[in-house]
């Protein structure tokens, strides 16, 4: 019996190949979406899943309290974490982790390392990455000692063994390759390249750091036994803390809260602030999309069956004449609409394979190299498909089983109305999706166009930033290295800074006068900057002056500010604070100017308060107005003189406007995203449309015969056919236009500076679906009309 | 073997009804060969599928070897159709998908006979309708004739007792006729299946042994 299901099932699929094809397209389409970003869900859920103790482990972070505000960071400072350890018996294990950036050296391989972690000697126990080689207790204990990804142990030595070999840091120290370890899940949001040993930090390079309670960098991560309940010992931290730094908090006051966040949890859930973070609401929305598109094309299926189902409406009549149940008929359609979409799966399996590498690049991750990295993902995947199978098939299975055999067989069974309600309200759905979407990809794009232009309140085009970390005697020899430079043809004009817009920035405990005279702490964001900064990056002054080497004492004493200061303090006017007095850093001495905000962060958020001040100390990059004109060779040159000053380092730079706008990576990623989920719904909505309406000129083909007959145009035909459709696209635009507006209107609240959302961002939406729903039913129809009235009659 | 009392159907049109048959008393046995004649419209084919157990009458009450039919589950009455119960239609009625030798197991599929019974008694069938050349070929590869005989086939698989055949010759030239008639004859003596068929041609009419006449929905 099932083996002549199906045999039928598969000769109607051979035989209505048009609809097949759609229908299959459709359903791979929307299958290999959906398996897509099911992967990427799936691989978003998975961070830091791997290790074997991920329930047990929890990052140690730190609520800072200052007078006026509560600062939320995730690292903590070195004595906290081993002094929990040693005061709590519950803290099984602790380790520290410590990002840093190194030149390292190998013969002639020299690399700026971005992604090495200092960690303690427990790093191994805590969490699971493989080591390959080496003594997993002893491979981080001694200063110095280095654990190479294999990854790494290649660049730097090929297929040698590095086991033992000596690598040059920072041009100075000599590190001993003590272990080599398998390349670091992309799953993972620890993230690095290499590991060196914590102690190289805590005795070698920074010593005394294990004592200094108020000095922040290092996460921590501590191991809780099995089961057992975190916040029992969050709650004895407070205590703790004031045990050990309890008249520094209340001297400095500043006063540190520790929490526990649960590893897994971090990357998704935390708020806190962190170089590997997940974006849970956009994994909505990407499952929803997918979900969206997915249902299009079951929509897809069930209005083209409906549809059609008058036609096999003999059959039904037939088998139940000669003893089919009603639940046998209803059994050989499913096996039909399954067969279909397991023909799709596995299309869609192949097309998933295929697309992996280019989806992996657009969403910026290797989320995994096979379809099948994941085995168990297949039942998944199999039991989508049957699942769709199954929804697809069971309303025109259920249509068509109940047809009553006597009238199929009498042959009074005209055009069947039956379903067509469900018919229009399915292409109505698809089209409120299609419009949504094309809504959302408008706004989105309106969005990243509008940052993009937005003025930021500094010049960004035409600067090229220098790296000049760890150039040995900056502090001294900066102005003559920036002449050396400036002096290069192409080079318009440079200045030393600690850091450029759109890179991030340090803060430091500021005290400064406010209105009521009272010196006001607060944390604030601070730029070290040179002479020549605040006129290269054209940041205006609004009240008093820039820094100047005309006063002696600007490199001593000078404070700069923005307006964000001068109201966070209560003042009314910028030219209030000119005078006052602030302490900083080590550093005492009067506010001299004012400076109008400017977007040194990302316009997500609103421009926070910065001060800024001369400090030759803490410079690490170069910028450089360059002109246009032989950018190659102007490059070279550079290189050429960076080369020659410091010889230990490595040549590199970016430009100032495409770095800025790499901190909205994420959000082309999305728009890009969305913009492609948006372009497939339609195709397989319009797809869906046009078999449905070439169905129905086949059914009509008679009635449109005797119109022409009658004296109709091609025009009113034309109007005739559409007049349903376009009524359900106006619709489609009614229901949709709340919808996206509510969506959309809630997405860029995380944009600080944002667009406004206006009318016709919808009406283009709108008009766009028309045009698509025109199109598709307006050729079809079009084809109808110019029949030869007299060959659609002579067929009857 | 068939028992109609005061069998009465009507169709509901608009806020009306349209009466089709009106008090049909009729009792057929087994065995017999009956010819049901009238003219268009006047309910044959409505009868046949009370008859057949695909309508319900709207009124009266119909006993089916003795048994009283509108006590029947719906399962019971898929069972007869199963066994007991074979159709002919005038349009053919086969599934295009299926090819003539699908099609003739179908029922045997539907009542689950085994596979090897399945095969010889499709493959005695098709002998003896002489279509064993056609059995891979489409109902679309048939000329009118073959397919009917294709469609005798299907409803004798199941050697069933009686066979219900509406207009089965309506779409047939003469000879082709004459050669289906021969069949059900023969069906009828040689089987002892009892036949029932609705015709407009008297020459087929008297292959039977009884004529039915319907007009306005009555027997006369
Ligand atoms: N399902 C139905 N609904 C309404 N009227 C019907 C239906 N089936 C048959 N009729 C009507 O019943 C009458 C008898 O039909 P039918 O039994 O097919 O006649 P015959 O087979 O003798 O030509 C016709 O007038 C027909 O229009
Ligand atoms: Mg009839």
């Amino acid at each position: 019996m099932f083996r002549n299901y199906l045999k039928i099932a598969w000769r109607n699929i051979v035989k209505h190949r048009f609809y097949s094809a759609i229908n299959i397209f459709g359903l791979t389409v929307g299958m290999t979406c959906c398996f897509l970003i099911f992967m990427f869900v799936r691989f978003e859920l998975s961070y830091d899943t791997f290790h074997r103790k991920a329930d047990q482990i929890y990052r140690v972070s730190t609520d800072v309290k200052t007078p006026t505000e509560l600062i939320r960071a995730a690292i903590t400072s070195a004595p906290m974490g081993p002094a929990m350890k040693a005061d709590f018996p519950e803290v099984l294990n602790m380790v520290r982790v410590n990002a840093a950036s190194w030149l390292i050296q190998q013969g002639d391989n020299k690399y700026q390392e971005d992604k090495v972690l200092l960690a303690d000697s427990s790093f191994f126990d805590v969490f699971s990455f493989r080591l390959l080689k080496g003594n997993a207790a002893s491979a981080l204990r001694a200063p110095f000692s280095i654990v190479l990804t294999e990854r790494a142990a290649h660049k730097y030595f090929g297929d040698a063994d590095p086991m033992g070999k000596s690598l040059l840091i920072e041009g100075e120290y000599s590190a001993t390759v003590t272990g080599i370890m398998k390349d670091v899940p992309a799953n993972s949001q620890l993230d690095f390249d290499m590991l060196a040993s914590m102690s190289t930090l805590t005795k070698a390079l920074q010593p005394g750091i294990d004592e200094q309670w108020g000095n922040f960098g290092m996460g921590t991560y501590v191991v809780l036994p099995p089961g057992a309940d975190p916040m029992q010992l969050e709650r004895k931290l407070p205590a703790f803390m004031e045990s050990h730094i309890g008249d520094m908090m209340k001297r400095g006051s500043m006063y540190y809260t520790l929490r526990l966040e649960k590893l897994t949890d971090v990357y998704l859930h935390s708020t806190r602030e962190a170089p590997v973070k997940g974006n849970l609401s956009n994994i909505y929305i990407f499952a929803v999309v997918a979900a969206f598109i997915l249902f299009i094309a079951i929509f897809n299926f069930v209005n083209l069956a409906t549809a059609k189902a008058t036609e096999r409406a003999k059959e039904v009549g037939v088998r139940k004449s000669i003893g089919a149940f009603t639940s046998q008929l209803t059994l050989q359609f499913l096996c039909e609409t399954i067969l279909l979409s397991l023909l799709a799966f596995v299309l869609s399996l192949v097309c998933c394979q295929l697309l992996l590498p280019a989806f992996n690049a657009l969403v910026g991750k290797e989320i995994r190299t096979y379809v099948f990295d994941r085995a168990g993902d297949l039942y998944y995947f199999f039991g989508t498909a049957v699942a769709v199978g199954l929804l697809a098939g069971a309303y025109p299975a259920l249509i068509l089983a109940a047809y009553k055999p006597a009238l199929v067989l009498k042959g009074a069974f005209g055009r069947s109305d039956k379903g067509l309600s469900l018919r229009k309200c399915l292409v109505a759905i698809q089209f409120v999706t299609a419009i949504i979407l094309i809504a959302g990809v408008t706004i989105v794009y309106r969005q990243l166009a509008y940052m993009h232009q937005q003025p930021l309140g500094f010049k960004k085009e035409q600067m090229l930033v220098m790296d000049f970390t760890g150039v040995r005697n900056l502090q001294t020899s900066w102005p003559d290295m920036k002449q050396r430079i400036a002096r290069l043809p192409g080079v318009e004009r440079a200045s030393f800074s600690s850091s450029v817009p759109g890179e991030g920035q340090s803060s430091a405990y500021t005290l400064i006068e406010n209105k009521a005279g009272d010196m006001q702490p607060s944390n604030i964001n601070l730029y070290s900057v040179d002479y020549d900064f605040i006129q290269q990056y054209q940041v205006k002054v609004i009240a008093g002056r820039a820094f100047s080497p005309a006063f002696a004492s600007d490199s001593t004493a000078a404070l700069l500010v923005n307006e964000a200061v001068v109201s966070s303090l209560g003042y009314a006017q910028p030219q209030d604070i000119i005078g006052k007095r602030y302490s900083q850093w080590g550093r005492e001495g009067r506010i001299v100017g004012v400076v109008r905000n400017f977007n040194y962060r990302s316009l997500r958020a609103e421009v926070e308060p910065l001060t800024l001040r001369l400090e030759p100390r803490d410079f690490d990059v170069l910028s450089l107005n360059v002109s246009t004109a032989g950018i190659p060779a102007t490059l070279s040159a550079l290189e050429q003189a960076f080369t020659q000053l410091a010889p230990e380092r490595r040549f590199s730079y970016y430009f100032l406007d495409e770095a800025f706008d790499r901190q909205y990576r994420t959000d082309y990623r999305f728009g890009r995203l969305i913009l492609l989920a948006a372009i497939l719904a339609i195709i397989i909505a319009s797809l869906g449309l046009l078999g449905l309406i070439s169905y129905i000129v086949t059914q009509r083909t008679k009635e449109i015969g005797i119109r022409k007959v009658l004296g109709a145009s091609v025009i009113n035909l034309l109007l005739l056919l559409s007049r349903d459709f376009l009524k359900l696209v106006m619709i489609a635009m009614l229901i949709a236009t709340p919808v996206a507006w509510y969506v959309m209107h809630r997405w860029l609240q995380d944009f600080a500076y944002r667009i406004h959302i206006e009318w016709w961002m919808f009406l283009l939406a709108g008009l766009g679906a028309v045009v698509v729903a025109m199109v598709t039913v307006g050729l079809q129809s079009v084809k109808a009309a110019l029949v030869n009235p007299v060959k659609s009659l002579r067929t009857e | 073997m068939i028992q109609l009392k005061h069998i009465s159907k009507h169709y509901p049109v608009g806020f009306g009804k349209n009466a089709v048959l009106d008090d049909i008393d009729l009792t057929i046995h087994a065995g017999e060969f009956v010819s049901i004649m009238g003219p268009s419209g006047s309910g044959k084919s409505t009868l046949l599928h009370i008859l057949g157990l695909l309508e319900e009458p709207s009124g009266g009450e119909y006993l089916f070897e003795g048994e009283p039919v509108h006590k029947m589950s719906e399962k019971k009455r898929t069972q007869l159709h199963r066994g007991s119960i074979g159709f002919v239609f005038q349009a053919y009625h086969l599934i295009d998908e299926l090819t003539v030798y699908e099609n003739i197991e179908t029922p045997l599929l539907y009542k689950n006979v085994p596979s090897s019974e399945r095969k010889s008694r499709v493959a005695d069938v098709l002998d003896r309708f002489n279509i064993v050349a056609k059995k891979d070929l489409f109902p679309n590869q048939l000329s009118g004739g073959q397919q009917q005989l294709v469609g005798i086939a299907r409803a004798i698989v199941a050697e069933p007792r009686v066979i219900f055949a509406d207009e089965p010759t309506g779409n047939l030239h003469s000879d082709q006729a004459r050669v289906i008639m021969q069949l059900f004859k023969h069906l009828n003596e040689t089987d002892k299946i009892t036949i029932v068929q609705v015709t407009h041609s008297e020459q087929n009419a008297a292959f039977g042994h009884r004529v039915i006449e319907i007009r306005d929905g009555k027997i006369r």
